[in-house]
């Protein structure tokens, strides 16, 4: 039932837990969902396949597409959905997970958190599996224990579920019929609204959430991500059910999907249940619309300052950094480590242990277009935002003029070597990382991402450094707490 | 200091149960005293984890008497640097080979989780020895220490849910019980008046092998594991048992109390009472089994009514708190914005009403139980998971074999057990209420 703001997965390992209020809308209709998997990975990863791989399933309607790093890619052949196969033996459960290419990107004024309002409105039933047959989504996956969730962010929306494997078939008939059988009544959108709506709310008791909300609307002008996933208020009240009805219309279709299964499964009957529940789906009528908006040139700093009852102060600075999918991400990804990663972090030693702040942390929202990648301080009894600002940038300036040096860059690969094995443990963080490279553009990037960050030296992370983190594009938000009226700690 | 945990129904029954319906889980655990510290080791599939969770007797209810901030500066120093290493020395061997250590304080325990390959298993049980050990303890650790602990503290004020938990704790636990918490303002004034001194000293009482438990699983081999144990905590003494009292619950009648905060969009509502109960009571599994079919998931009554048919809530669920080693609560806890707070909570009384008075049908416990064994697999799916679950089960006084047991007493309950069990222990005309956040003047709601 938590509303989890999931981090993008360089967040989830290299950041302070604080910040993790502060990443960018990943907004879930349901329970909490499962810790996002730490991007990271071994060196030893086999080269992308040209041909099916040992064991690779042949399933007459399906296209093999790839093999890499154990995941094998197939197309279903009449209607172009991607399905991506990880078999994993070592429990006798599987995650399936269907990703639709569609997020808050895709939305425009007037309908901001349309997105995210579909996606509640996805387990209100469908034709053939609702609540009045008894076999709904959240019936038949809570009598049979799955643990399941839906997410919603810039870039995508996923579902998904962690279940006996005897069980597969069920939750696949049923996420198959909601693709293209969803019920989307008014009555339903009439009580739902008010449920996002105070998810909205809990939202806004966070102040470090609005603050990083505000700093990303200052950061883009012109690109969709300026708005929060969840939606600005007024249109979470008031989108009409038609617009709704044309979104889904618009994106939930076969050839904008990605379904992946990892677990216990054998891959030609997995990708026989695909066939037999999604094979009837056509493609789209339409192509699925493409999104031609760039971000215009950033001329200068930009300040964001927010005023609310609270305690302790944050400052925020951010920079807009290439898509996830761009060559130096690695760089920049290795570039957070040294700066954010444990007690010998750069940030903690120059900020939290010298008493500036109570955490501080860096990362990056990875996106399928422009990324933002944030430095963050809470600050602690005492200091002022303008020495934490001045502090954050010195770090960042340490790193321009003199780089890092070897032994940084080679401890935070040996860190990658452990976590390759470490996400080799359970099926649901597998499919959550999955999802969430499928999000920026390419699934491999799940495989190739950590072998790329292997091959970093610090001469890349000091060029990435002086590249992306010029004073004239940051955009810089401080929180700041005014007295509350309420008597405290009564 | 106290963590507020609000167990949203059967969650951890649904652990328990996942764990528990695959049969030999005592078969495969290696269950050993070692120099007085309760070793468990669990072999899994996984290849190269390897999982460590302890829990150790030293929590903040070990504070009371006391400076209350202690237990928790006290578990906060260990990772700040031992007799033989400082805190960067540490972090330097860990970060080398990608493996971590993280300490908590709990209501009544240190925690201690840990994650690392196989081949640096010895490393990493040195490292957690000597930080209980031998911590350094440092003036000027101890300084930052309290700096960090008294901002977080600052931050808490003006959290929702630790200001509703805090309400809600100190009324229905009476004075004594280990579950009674302190305010948050309390812990400020104590924090600021912390001695090292007084550290030093709740360390030297409570830090030993006595009570303490360790379970580690994934790719271990239990007597190579047990013996490593054995080499690092070797010579080490002392401990205390956890705090166990009878009758912590207290029943003050009805109440309801406001906590204000400004600016807080969403309100945090709490409704419930002490139990009287802990996990192994006889009655508890019925209670807890009949407490899902109220609010546990998206298929329990108060999600089912008070978010999906009437829209007024993201949040609501209800669950048993507290109860694994001392008489735990009862409560449900949910969000409303203010203007629908009062309309939120009477619809919330109205469905604890009807199930309190009219009790759970056969269909719903028969569902309620499939989901519940049927979530075995998944629970176990992953090695933390399997830690957590012998972890809990040890501190609620079971053997691991329980574990094997407990799907056969889930299925045993019967529809007469399970409403015998919510009418015996729970009284809605007595339970408390309190909201927190920016509420509403008083009188009739405002439409919206």
């Amino acid at each position: 039932m938590k509303h989890s703001f999931q981090l993008p997965m360089r967040h989830a390992v290299r950041v302070a837990p604080v910040l993790a209020a502060l990443a960018l809308g990943v907004l879930g209709a349901w329970a909490a969902l499962p810790a996002t998997a730490a991007g990271l990975a071994s060196a030893a990863v086999p080269a992308p396949a040209t041909g099916p791989a040992p064991g690779s399933a042949a399933v007459a309607g399906f296209t093999f597409v790839k093999s890499v790093g154990g995941i094998d890619e197939y197309t279903l052949t009449g209607n172009g959905l991607t399905v991506l196969l990880a078999p994993d033996h070592s429990a006798p459960v599987v995650t399936f997970q269907v990703t639709y290419r569609v997020g808050s990107r895709n939305e425009v004024t007037g309908t901001t958190g349309a997105t995210h309002l579909l996606e509640h409105l996805m387990f209100k039933g469908s034709e053939n599996f609702n609540d009045p047959k008894g076999n709904s989504v959240k019936q038949y996956l809570e009598r049979v224990g799955g643990q399941f969730n839906a997410s919603t962010s810039v870039d995508r929306t996923n579902y998904f579920a962690t279940i006996g494997r005897e069980n597969l078939e069920g939750y696949v008939a049923i996420e198959a019929d909601r693709m293209r059988h969803l019920w989307l009544h008014e009555a339903d959108l009439k009580s739902e609204m008010t449920v996002v709506r105070n998810e909205f709310e809990r939202g806004k008791n966070d102040p470090d959430s609005v603050l990083m909300e505000e700093v990303t609307a200052a950061a883009y002008v012109a690109l969709p991500y300026h708005h929060p996933t969840i939606g600005w208020r007024s249109d979470i009240e008031h989108v009409p059910i038609e617009k709704l009805h044309e979104f889904y219309d618009t994106f939930y279709w076969p050839n904008n999907a990605t379904v992946s299964i990892v677990g216990d499964v054998d891959p030609a009957a997995a990708l026989g249940l695909v066939k037999k529940y999604y094979g009837a789906f056509t493609r789209s009528p339409q192509p699925i619309p493409a999104i031609y908006t760039e971000e215009p040139e950033q001329t200068g700093a930009r300040r964001v300052v927010i005023k609310r009852p609270g305690e302790l102060g944050t400052v925020v600075i951010a920079h807009k950094v290439p898509n996830g999918r761009d060559a130096d991400q690695p760089a920049l990804d290795m570039l957070d480590a040294i700066l954010s990663s444990g007690k010998n972090a750069r940030l903690y030693r120059a900020l939290v242990d010298k008493g500036l702040a109570l955490n501080a942390g860096a990362g990056t929202d990875l996106h399928r277009d422009l990324s933002l990648h944030s430095l963050y301080a809470s600050l602690a009894p005492g200091s002022t935002h303008e020495e934490v600002e001045q502090a954050l940038l010195e770090e960042l300036d340490k790193i321009k003029t003199k780089g890092v040096t070897a032994a940084e860059v080679a401890r935070v690969k040996q860190q990658y070597v452990a976590a390759d094995a470490y996400k080799r443990d359970g099926t649901a963080a597998k499919a959550s990382e999955l999802n969430e490279w499928i999000a920026v553009g390419d699934w491999t990037l799940y495989v190739t991402f950590p072998e790329k960050v292997l091959e970093v030296t610090p001469a890349d992370v000091q060029r990435v450094a002086r590249q992306y983190f010029a004073p004239d594009q940051s955009t810089t938000g401080w929180f700041v707490p005014v007295p509350s009226v309420a008597e405290k700690g009564s | 200091m106290r963590r507020f945990v609000c167990t949203l129904g059967g969650l951890s029954l649904l652990l328990l149960v996942n764990a528990a319906a695959r049969a030999g889980m005592a078969e495969k655990s290696h269950r050993e005293s070692i120099d007085a510290i309760d070793v468990i080791t669990y072999p899994t599939a996984v290849k190269d984890v390897v999982v460590i969770l302890g829990a150790l007797p030293a929590g903040d209810a070990m504070g009371s008497g006391g400076n209350i901030a202690v237990p928790t500066l006290a578990g906060s120093m260990l990772d700040r640097g031992t007799k033989a290493l400082d805190k960067f020395a540490i972090a330097g061997e860990l970060d080398d080979v990608g493996a971590s250590i993280a300490f908590e304080v709990g209501t009544q325990s240190l925690e201690i989780r840990a994650k690392c390959l196989k081949k640096d298993l010895p490393l990493v049980l040195g490292l957690i020895a000597a930080e209980l050990r031998t911590p350094a303890l440092s003036t000027a650790e101890f300084a930052k220490a309290k700096q960090q602990f008294i901002g977080s503290l600052e931050a808490s004020l003006e959290n929702t849910e630790t200001r509703a938990g805090e309400a809600f704790g100190r009324a229905v636990y009476a004075e004594g019980s280990p579950n009674r918490p302190h305010t948050v303002a309390e812990y400020l004034t104590a924090a600021k008046s912390a001695t090292l001194e007084e550290t030093k000293a709740f360390i030297a009482k409570y830090y030993g092998p006595a009570h303490l438990t360790l379970v580690l699983a994934g790719d271990v081999s239990p007597s190579v594991t047990h013996a490593e144990v054995a080499r690092v905590f070797a010579g080490w003494t002392g401990g205390q048992d956890y705090i166990r009292p009878a009758g912590a619950g207290v029943s003050p009648g009805p109440q309801d109390i406001a906590v204000p905060l400004s600016g807080k969009p969403s309100a945090t509502v709490m409704l419930g009472q002490a139990t009287g109960l802990t996990y192994r009571d006889p009655d508890a599994l019925a209670l807890r089994v009949g407490t899902a079919v109220l609010g546990h998931g998206f298929t329990g009554r108060l999600m089912g009514t008070v978010r999906d048919k009437e829209g007024l809530t993201y949040s609501i669920g209800a669950g048993m708190a507290d109860d694994s080693i001392a008489d735990g609560d009862w409560e449900i806890q949910a969000s409303f914005a203010p203007a629908l707070l009062e309309r939120g909570i009477a619809s919330t009384r109205r469905e604890l009403d009807k199930w309190w008075s009219e009790g759970i049908t056969e269909a719903e416990l028969a569902e309620r139980k499939q989901g519940l064994v049927g979530g075995y697999f998944v629970g176990l799916s992953t090695t933390g998971g399997v830690a957590n679950t012998i972890l809990t089960s040890i501190q609620r006084g079971y053997d691991v074999s329980w574990l094997d047991q407990y799907p056969q007493a889930v299925n045993a309950l019967t529809r007469a057990q399970v409403n015998g069990a919510i009418k015996t222990h729970l009284n809605p005309g007595t339970m408390v209420l309190v909201k927190a956040g920016s509420l509403p003047a008083a009188g009739p709601p405002a439409a919206r």
